[in-house]
C-alpha cells in the first residue's frame, strides 16, 4: 500500500521552477529518504506533500487525503519535524509537549516518549538550554505525540556532531520497527544508506534517480576499485591476463590501480600474482558507494546542462 | 476551547518569564507615578485646571502601559514566533497558528489590566488618586484605545520581514508615542512645538480621550478623538489581516 502518491509534481516561486515534474510514491512501512544539494528542491516537495505550500501541477496524495482540501483531518494522522524549526524562548521541555498533547484526540504519553529517548531528566529544563541533538529529539518527539502511521522529517540531523547524528539513526530505525513510515529529507550520504529503503535524488528541481540504495549504485555504473602495492613492474602482466575484465590499470610508482566492474577480478589477481612470485601489499578492493553514485548522478546533470546551454 | 485555553495559559507562563516587558509594563510605570508624585504632589494645580498632576498624569501612564504590551510585546513575540518557523510548525497540527495569535493578544491585555490595578493601588495607596469619571465609559475609552495601539502592534509585525526590522519599526513608533503624546509627561508641560509634533501621534488621542473621561468628561465629548482612534483601528486592523503571513 502507497502511503504518499506524488505524480508530475510542479511548484513555481515566479520564474524558478523549485519542483519540476516529479513523481515517485512511498510504501507503507518503509523509509523513503530524499536527498539532494542545497536548493534542489527537497523542502519545496516536503511542504507541499504535507500541505504547507499550494503548488501549481500535479497530484499529491498522503494517506489517501489530499493534503490542501483536508489538511485539518491530515494533521491529526501525521507527525511533522520542520527544517530549522526553533521554539518559543522561555518554554520547558514539559510545556512544549504538554501543548502537543492536547492538540491530539489520543496522544501517546509524553513521558514514556522522553523515557524511550532519555530526556526523562530534562523534564523541567529550557527547551534553549537543551544540546542540538536533545532539541531534534524532542522535535521527534512531537512529532510521535500524534502517534502517527507516517512521520515526516526535513533535514533532522543536519547539524549534528557525528555521535548524535548516529543516536538520531537509531530513532528513526525504530520508528520503522514500531511500524510507522517515515519520509525523510537529508544531505547525508551515509545516512540515507543506512536507514533508507528507498531513496530519491533531486537536482535543480527534478528527479534524477528513484530506487534503493543498491538500484542507485547499479544505475550510477561506477568501477569497483582494487589496489596494491608491488615493487615489481606487474603493468603487462595484469594487462596480459586480465584485459577482457578490467577497464584501466593505473600505475604510480609502487601503487597500481585497477578499475572494473566484476568483483571476480580480485581472487583472478591474487592467483595471477601467486602465480607470478610476485610480492605484494596493502591490497584492498573498494565497492562504490551511495556518495559515489550520488556524486557522478547529480555531476552528470551539471555537466549535460552546461553542455545545453552553449 | 479547552485547547485555547491551555496554550492561552502558556502564553501567559513565557510573557511572565520575559524580565524586560514585566519591567516596562509594571514596575516602570508604578516608577514614574512615584517620581513625579513625589515631585510634584498630587495637590490641586492651577496648570492642570485645578486637578492633582497624580490624577492628571495616571491616564497618561495606562496609555504607556498599552504602548508597551500593544507596540513592543506583542509585535515582537509574533515576529519572533514566525521567524523560528513556531507558527508554521503550528499550522501542521491540529491547531491554526490564529489560535496562538489570539491568546497572545489575550496575554498582553491581561498584562495591560494588571499594569493598570497596580498603577491604580499605588496611586490610590500613596497620593490619594481621584478618579472623576465613569466607570463605564472609562472601560470603553481604554478598550478603543487598546483596539487602536494593538492593531498598530499587529501591523507592525505584518510588514516586517524579520524581529530585526520589527524590532526597528517598534522602538521608533514607540518612543515619540512615549515621550511626546503625553502619556508620560503631561502635554501641558511641554513646549509648543513638541505640542504640535504630538498631533501627529495616535496615542495623543488616547491620552487626550482617556485624560478627559477620567478627569469627568463624556465620550460624547471627544468625538475627534473617537473617529481617529476608530480610523486608526480600521486602517491598521484592516491592513494587518490583508498582509499578516504565517510563515
Amino acid at each position: 500500500m502507497n502511503i504518499i502518491v506524488v505524480e508530475n509534481l510542479v511548484k513555481k516561486y515566479k520564474s524558478l521552477t523549485a519542483v519540476n515534474q516529479i513523481s515517485f510514491s512511498v510504501k507503507a512501512g518503509s523509509i523513503f529518504g530524499l536527498l539532494g544539494p542545497n536548493g534542489a528542491g527537497k523542502t519545496t516537495t516536503v511542504e507541499c506533500i504535507i500541505g504547507l505550500m499550494k503548488f501549481d501541477e500535479g497530484f499529491v496524495e498522503i494517506l489517501s487525503l489530499n493534503p490542501i482540501t483536508d489538511n485539518k483531518k491530515l494533521y491529526k494522522e501525521i507527525g511533522v519535524q520542520l527544517q530549522e524549526t526553533s521554539y518559543q524562548d522561555k518554554i520547558k521541555v514539559k510545556e512544549l509537549c504538554e501543548v502537543f498533547t492536547i492538540m491530539y484526540e489520543k496522544p501517546l504519553d509524553y513521558h514514556r516518549l522522553l523515557e524511550q529517548f532519555g530526556l526523562i531528566d530534562k523534564t523541567n529544563t529550557y527547551v534553549n538550554q537543551l544540546s542540538g541533538g536533545e532539541r531534534q529529539k524532542i522535535a521527534i518527539i512531537l512529532a510521535l505525540i500524534a502517534n502517527p502511521q507516517v512521520i515526516i522529517l526535513d533535514e533532522l540531523t543536519t547539524g549534528l556532531d557525528p555521535k548524535s547524528r548516529r543516536e538520531m539513526w537509531e530513532c528513526i530505525k525504530n520508528l520503522k520497527r514500531e511500524g510507522r513510515t517515515v519520509f525523510m529529507t537529508t544531505h547525508y550520504m551515509e545516512e540515507a544508506a543506512y536507514l533508507c529503503d528507498q531513496i530519491g535524488i533531486m537536482n535543480k528541481g527534478k528527479l534524477i534517480a528513484i530506487d534503493s540504495v543498491e538500484g542507485i549504485i547499479d544505475k550510477a555504473d561506477i568501477d569497483i576499485t582494487i589496489s596494491f602495492e608491488t615493487e615489481d613492474d606487474v603493468f603487462h602482466i595484469i594487462k596480459d591476463e586480465l584485459n577482457k575484465k578490467i577497464n584501466k590499470i593505473e600505475i604510480n610508482n609502487t601503487k597500481v590501480k585497477i578499475y572494473t566492474k566484476s568483483e571476480d577480478v580480485l581472487t583472478d589477481l591474487i592467483i595471477l600474482l601467486r602465480d607470478k612470485k610476485i610480492n605484494y601489499r596493502k591490497i584492498d578492493i573498494k565497492r562504490p558507494t551511495l556518495e559515489d553514485a550520488y556524486l557522478k548522478l547529480v555531476g552528470k546533470e551539471k555537466e549535460t546542462e552546461g553542455n545545453a546551454t552553449i | 476551547m479547552r485547547r485555547f485555553k491551555k496554550i492561552t495559559i502558556l502564553e501567559w507562563k513565557l510573557l511572565t518569564r520575559e524580565f524586560i516587558t514585566i519591567f516596562f509594563a509594571l514596575i516602570f510605570p508604578v516608577m514614574m507615578l512615584l517620581l513625579f508624585g513625589s515631585i510634584y504632589g498630587n495637590e490641586p494645580n492651577e496648570f492642570m485646571n485645578g486637578y492633582g498632576i497624580v490624577d492628571v498624569s495616571t491616564p497618561g501612564y495606562i496609555n504607556m502601559i498599552v504602548a508597551v504590551t500593544g507596540l513592543m510585546s506583542l509585535p515582537l513575540t509574533l515576529a519572533q514566533y514566525r521567524e523560528r518557523k513556531i507558527l508554521k510548525r503550528f499550522m501542521a497540527s491540529p491547531i491554526h497558528p490564529m489560535d496562538i495569535l489570539l491568546s497572545q493578544i489575550i496575554v498582553n491585555v491581561m498584562l495591560t489590566l494588571i499594569g493598570l490595578i497596580m498603577l491604580i493601588i499605588v496611586g490610590i495607596i500613596v497620593f490619594d488618586l481621584k478618579f472623576y469619571g465613569n466607570f463605564f465609559e472609562a472601560l470603553l475609552a481604554f478598550i478603543i484605545i487598546m483596539l487602536s495601539i494593538f492593531s498598530i502592534g499587529l501591523f507592525i509585525t505584518a510588514i516586517s520581514k524579520n524581529t530585526r526590522m520589527a524590532n526597528a519599526i517598534s522602538y521608533i513608533i514607540y518612543f515619540p508615542m512615549l515621550f511626546l503624546s503625553g502619556a508620560t509627561m503631561p502635554l501641558e508641560l511641554m513646549p509648543q512645538t513638541i505640542r504640535i509634533i504630538s498631533k501627529a501621534l495616535p496615542m495623543t488621542y488616547g491620552v487626550e480621550l482617556f485624560k478627559g473621561i477620567w478627569l469627568g468628561d463624556h465620550l460624547i465629548d471627544f468625538s475627534l478623538e473617537l473617529l481617529l482612534l476608530g480610523g486608526i483601528t480600521l486602517l491598521f486592523g484592516g491592513l494587518s489581516i490583508k498582509l499578516f503571513k504565517w510563515v
